[in-house]
């Protein structure tokens, strides 16, 4: 393995780093058919994501929504399974020579010591292995060995020994029963040729030491957010039970403290790390869960919740009972007798307070890796001050270095929404330096032996002989040849390796078998060697059942063979009868069409249809509007970006002089039908004539505006106005400011959230606040005698726009918090206007005299309604259109080849918008690259004699993939949105509603031969 | 070990018994002082909080007189060691302010001597196996807590972390070299009141019992701290504790570890007699 030649030709594409962005941005390229090699200095592909128990806001992993398909929302898995990637764990970049579209990159691959093809992962090793160290990946709170397996869901799935911890006493080598350790395995280099490269190497927690007066690493009741998710994580390091590491006792009071290596000057981390404040929010719900009479507290500075339903989710949470306090933490003891926890902080009315807790949770930030840090060097890619990759506003993933992209929290710190659309557009990126590659080859079609008598083929896999002894393998070959419909029982030592599922295949053919059963380990582990087994001997997937016999029933039992080996002929009698009742059922295909029609001809438009174009695909473009633009025409200016306006001509001129891209200016979309590869839409052009377009996918980008309110004597006063009016008068210097409302005024009042984050828009649109500091520096800077007061709720300038924040503070830029029901009161005098406030810091009224009163109202989506009719998407209950889903499918609708982003999905910076732009061009392009759509091979089928109308499958299914056709009076399956999870046919009273693969009559035969015996 | 040392006021007067303590072991353990020819006040609190020009000048004096002897400074007195150290910053960060002190002084400054305080000199410098050498009468069975206060140690860029600032560790070394038993307390380096004593004694009060009561409730038989003030506040602010707990200098506990002979002189000026603790544990 480690001196093969992997070099996979020159539309290849180099992924550093396979957490969550790495992997996102490998199953497209994958998708699209590029080769992809996914590189990791950790011995398996996940990052950090498997350590997460769950995430915000679905609180789920993902996996538990897909059961039981495959793993459709579980990236490693996906990767794992998908042909066209190449995993490296255990792998670095040296460097990298050449051009973009023809790099050279030289990896070096270090050592596992585990050879992974024969690790049957019996974990014998690990028994016998005398070295003990802390569990890194349980934040040090339980121990491993040195030799260990990985994570449930790593992949590979193999033991890994770590050499700093090994003692190189060999007893691992003398009792692995399959030879596959090598102590004395060297490092490789080898030289991949590929078109572009991905860094996503993601980041690293803070170190929590550094903040010394928090006490981590020296009081044991003082954990961080890893620890603690670990701890609330049903196989982490207390299986799920809140544990006090001094005494082991249960936690009642816990303690969150924020912005732990954030937002603090004091260790060179002046930036907020932007996902703290809901991943506390989510631990605090899941410590809720675990010990529902725990008292929980959360110390913080400002509620920084600002992604897409996170301000539901944190209110959600906080109405659960946990007390925040707008307090820093200035010290924590921990007394040696009872092991509590003691903090000192200021409370809210200003005295000093000494409180008591059980545990307390540091929450951590993100930081770049060191690792990256000389990555970056090597490479010579430009990063910021703390390390994190440098790329502008308008090209948010492109570093200084041509053909070498960024994304993930390697940007900077960012949540999983943000990172998916961001690694799709590092993919988008990718892929145009890298020659398209041709249509996929289609595999054989199967053989389909639907009528033909079950010819039923059992093989008993011994996994490397280790089962021999733990079951009796002649006893369960006697026992299979006796089961109907059995004609040939075979044992094999290994069906997982290469040649392993070689010989099955062999076997099938020479037996004359037409449906197999295999006896061997988790039907989790080893999919793909198997369904290459099955495919090459011809036989359909869904005519091959599993037995587990290995965990199930060997491991299981590993005292009593015997009843071990009843169990696994009761499991191999069970899959054989279920094998006789299988239908084959083939792939369902349709061909799709290569265009895109892009609705919306803003910046997220533009970028997408752009994208797309440049990818090869011809694009139809709609604009409601006259001109192309959107709201670049409004912004003024941005931090970044002096004239935006000037960026949307530059894009306005490549639109509509791309050869691929045919642009609809003041036209709208008529009608619309067709299903995802073949959608018909009419347009109405702006000279009324109609314009049918066939399209294989349609991008949603129809964009938002500012909002406007009917207080604060907005629309009544002239003196007040809005952000986006300010930052027009700003942008053009001194000469359009004097010529503006702000012209003349010495004192400027900003009111954040208004109208926002309330009852009615109950709603964070993310930007306004960094938009307001953004206006009041410029301000500052034009007039530096003005005096500017900024009134707001939490001040959410996440990421590196805290930097800005820090900047207006350090000007003279007044910051006074409020809190609700007590709004800000804007009167009219004849002088000026006069804003009434409570301080909620003071706790006292102020009166503020202004000349000019600044509202930041926030984002509103356009009318989405009738489009969204148009399309049959769903909209939010604020308008915006809502996604699939909203952690790991942020771009895509839940009908297949629609997409969505920019302010349609929700309030964005313009960076944001352009790599969600990006991404869906990427997402879209890879649907479309497939040329052949291919429907589940779980989805369901009605029969439609049975079908009695009755429409519980139509309200049961999650997806809206049942409809009721009234002509027909049955209750249809749309193929194209089923994702087989089985719900209807479990509903469907009259068993009309079957699921291939798990028909009625095979799982009744499967259960019978389980309960009843044979 | 040779080093300039700078006694400050108390040493000389209030905490002469840390005066004398330091110097008895000093020079049974070879540590070699030459106190400062002509010192004048460190400034302490009172220079600080009426004119900062004052508060930096006035140490900055000292150093500028210390610069012949080429070693070390070492100030037993936490507040004389943090404006001596405060000052020495000043004078290494600020070009401008260096260039006018070189004025007013009519010296070049060198900087060859750092400020150290005794704690560190006897922690960090002096080899463990040098002091556990002479200990004679080793501190067994005495369970002590070491208590620092909030400026031995404190802030990290002036006193060039010569230990953890907020989790310290040298003085547990030495006791344990002597044969005592340090325990884990929560309170090491809170605030004892400091000056307050004078014109706040309430707040005193209040900060010094929670330490003594902190020490109580590890069960320490005593208090060992490294700062005069420090030592008088907890000394004297044990009104209404349920156990009076001695409070003695790091300097004291080495000498009786020892058996120096001056150290009945030293053990009589304590508030809190330590003798029937000492005398209890065999080491009268």
């Amino acid at each position: 393995m480690a001196d093969a030649t992997i070099d996979r030709g020159s539309n290849a594409i180099l992924v550093v780093g396979a957490g969550l962005s790495g992997m996102q941005s490998a199953l497209l390229l994958a998708q699209r058919g590029h080769a992809v090699y996914l590189l990791d200095e950790a011995p398996g592909i996940g990052g950090s994501l498997h350590l997460l128990d769950r995430t915000f806001p679905t609180d789920s992993c993902g996996l538990c929504i897909s059961s039981p398909t495959n793993a459709t929302y579980c990236p490693s898995i996906e990767c794992s399974l998908h042909p066209n990637i190449t995993p490296l764990p255990l792998a670095e970049l040296l460097h990298l020579d050449g051009e973009p579209g023809q790099f050279r990159a030289q990896i070096r691959r270090n050592p596992r010591y585990v050879n992974t093809e024969r690790c049957n992962l019996c974990g014998d090793c690990a028994d016998v292995c005398p070295a003990v160290r802390p569990h890194p990946y349980e934040g040090d709170l339980a121990p491993q060995k040195a030799i260990y397996a990985p994570p449930p869901r790593a992949v590979p799935n193999a033991y890994v020994i770590d050499m700093n911890a090994c003692i190189r006493c060999g007893k691992c080598v003398e009792v692995c029963p399959t030879q596959a350790i090598n102590l004395d395995e060297q490092p490789t280099e080898q030289a991949l040729h590929v078109g572009a490269v991905i860094l996503s190497p993601g980041y690293s927690p803070f170190d929590a030491r550094r903040k010394g007066e928090f006490g981590f690493g020296v009081l044991s009741n003082v954990v961080t957010s890893l620890q603690f998710e670990r701890m609330v994580s049903p196989p982490g390091s207390t299986k799920g039970k809140l544990v006090r590491p001094s005494d082991g006792r249960t936690p009642k009071r816990i303690a969150f403290i924020q912005c732990v290596g954030s937002r603090d000057q004091t260790v060179g981390r002046e930036y907020c790390s932007s996902i703290c404040c809901m991943y506390t929010a989510k631990q605090a719900r899941a410590a809720l869960e675990s010990q529902p009479d725990a008292d929980i507290t959360v110390f913080t500075m400002d509620i920084r919740t600002f992604g897409k339903g996170y301000e539901r989710y944190w209110d959600s949470v906080a109405q659960e009972g946990i007390r925040f306090r707008r307090a820093m933490v200035s010290k924590a003891k921990q007394h040696p007798q009872t092991g509590d926890v003691a903090l000192n902080y200021v409370n809210e009315r200003g005295q000093p307070q000494e409180e008591e807790f059980d545990l307390v949770v540091l929450a951590v930030g993100l930081q770049p890796t060191e690792s990256a840090r000389e990555l970056a060097a090597r490479l010579g890619v430009a990063v910021d001050a703390y390390g994190f990759g440098d790329a502008g506003e308008f090209a948010p993933v492109a570093t200084n270095r041509p053909g070498v992209f960024i994304a993930g929290c390697y940007g900077e710190p960012k949540d999983i929404p943000d990172t998916v659309a961001e690694a799709a557009a590092a993919a988008a990126q990718a892929a145009q330096l890298a020659p398209r590659p041709p249509s996929q080859p289609q595999g054989a079609s199967p053989v389909s032996a639907p009528d033909a008598e079950p010819a039923i083929g059992v093989y008993i896999c011994t996994c490397h002989r280790t089962l021999q002894g733990a079951l009796d393998i002649a006893e369960l070959e006697r026992y299979a040849a006796s089961l109907p419909h059995v004609v040939a029982v075979g044992v094999a030592d290994d069906c997982c390796s290469a040649e392993g599922s070689g010989r099955l295949s062999e076997w099938i053919k020479a037996q004359g078998v037409n449906r197999a059963v295999v006896a061997a380990c988790s039907p989790r582990l080893c999919q793909a060697e198997l369904a290459s087994a099955i495919a090459n001997a011809g036989l359909p997937d869904a005519l091959l059942q599993r037995a587990n016999i290995r965990e199930g029933c060997a491991w299981a039992h590993r005292d009593s063979p015997a009843q071990a080996t009843a169990k696994a002929k009761d499991l191999i009698a069970m899959a054989t009868m279920r094998a006789v009742h299988a239908r084959p059922v083939g792939p369902q295909k349709t061909a799709v069409e290569e265009g895109v029609l892009v609705i919306g001809g803003g910046v997220a438009g533009m970028t997408a249809a752009l994208t797309l174009a440049d990818l090869g695909h011809p694009v139809t473009l709609v604009e409601r509007d006259n001109r192309l633009g959107g709201q670049l025409h409004n912004v003024g200016f941005t931090a970044e970006t002096p004239n935006p306006a000037q960026q949307a001509e530059a894009l306005a001129q490549r639109v509509q002089t791309h050869e691929r891209i045919a642009l609809h200016l003041g036209a709208s979309l008529d009608s619309f039908s067709g299903t995802g590869g073949r959608f018909q839409a009419e347009l109405r052009n702006a000279e009324g004539e109609r314009v049918s377009v066939t399209v294989g996918a349609v991008i949603v980008a129809t964009g938002g505006r500012e909002a406007t309110v009917s207080d604060h004597r907005y629309g009544e006063d002239s003196r007040v106005l809005l952000q986006g009016d300010l930052s027009r008068a700003l942008a053009g210097g001194h000469q359009t400011l004097a010529q503006s409302p702000f012209g003349g005024a010495r004192t400027v009042v900003m009111i954040q959230c208004a109208g926002s984050r309330d009852e009615n828009r109950p709603y964070c649109s993310r930007i306004c606040c960094t938009q307001a500091v953004k206006n009041a520096i410029r301000l500052k800077e034009l007039k530096p005698d003005a005096d500017v007061f900024i009134l707001y709720r939490d001040i959410r300038t996440f990421g590196m726009h805290e930097l800005l924040y820090r900047k207006a503070r350090d000007m003279g830029v007044v910051f006074i918090r409020y809190q609700l029901p007590d709004k800000p009161v804007v009167e009219a005098l004849d002088s000026g206007l006069r804003v009434a406030v409570t301080d909620a810091t003071l706790n006292a009224p102020l009166v503020l005299e202004a000349d000019a009163v600044v509202l930041s109202t926030g984002i509103v989506p356009n009318d989405n309604a009738e489009l969204a009719r148009l399309l049959g998407v769903p909209l939010d209950s604020d308008g915006f259109f809502q996604e699939q889903h909203p952690k790991m499918r942020p771009l895509n609708f839940m009908k297949p080849g629609l997409y969505l982003c920019g302010l349609a999905h929700g309030p964005h910076f313009i960076s944001e918008t352009i790599e969600q732009a990006q991404g869906v061009a990427m997402r879209a392009a890879a649907y479309l690259s497939e040329r052949q759509r291919t429907a589940k091979t779980t989805r369901v089928d009605v029969n439609k004699r049975l079908c009695s109308f009755c429409g519980l499958c139509v309200s049961a299914c999650p997806y809206g993939a049942r409809v009721m056709d009234y002509d027909e009076r049955v209750a249809r399956v749309l193929t194209d949105l089923c994702q087989g999870c089985g719900i209807c046919a479990v509903t469907c009273p009259n068993k009309a509603t079957q699921q291939y693969t798990f028909e009625h009559k095979a799982v009744l035969a499967e259960v019978d031969a389980g309960v009843l015996g044979m | 070990m040779r080093y300039s040392y700078y006694p400050g006021c108390t040493l000389h007067s209030t905490a002469i018994e840390y005066g004398w303590s330091t110097e008895a072991v000093c020079d049974a353990l070879g540590i070699e002082l030459v106190e400062i020819e002509d010192w004048n006040c460190c400034g302490a609190s009172s220079a600080h909080s009426l004119d900062p020009r004052l508060a930096l000048t006035l140490p900055t004096r000292d150093l500028m007189h210390v610069q012949a002897l080429q070693a070390d400074i070492v100030m037993p007195c936490a507040a004389c060691y943090g404006r001596i150290a405060a000052a020495d910053h000043k004078m290494r960060t600020d070009p401008a302010w260096r260039k006018e002190m070189e004025a007013e002084f009519q010296t070049a400054y060198i900087g060859a001597a750092r400020p150290r305080t005794l704690v560190d000199v006897l922690g960090n410098d002096l080899p463990a196996e040098a002091l556990a050498a002479k200990v004679k009468r080793p501190l067994n069975g005495l369970r002590t807590v070491s208590y620092y206060g909030c400026l031995l140690i404190r802030p990290p860029d002036l006193t060039n972390r010569w230990d953890d600032p907020e989790h310290p560790t040298v003085m547990d070394r030495i006791l344990r070299t002597l044969g005592a038993e340090p325990l884990p307390w929560a309170h090491a380096v809170e605030c004892c009141g400091a000056s307050l004593a004078l014109d706040r004694a309430d707040v005193v009060a209040v900060l010094s019992g929670r330490i003594v009561q902190g020490a109580n409730d590890a069960g320490a038989d005593c208090i060992v701290c490294a700062c005069p003030l420090c030592q008088a506040n907890l000394d004297s602010r044990q009104k209404g504790i349920s156990r009076k707990v001695p409070v003695l200098y790091l300097t004291e506990l080495i000498g009786v570890a020892l058996d120096l002979p001056g150290r009945t002189k030293w053990l009589a000026k304590h508030l809190v007699d330590p003798r029937p603790l000492l005398k209890a544990k065999g080491l009268e």
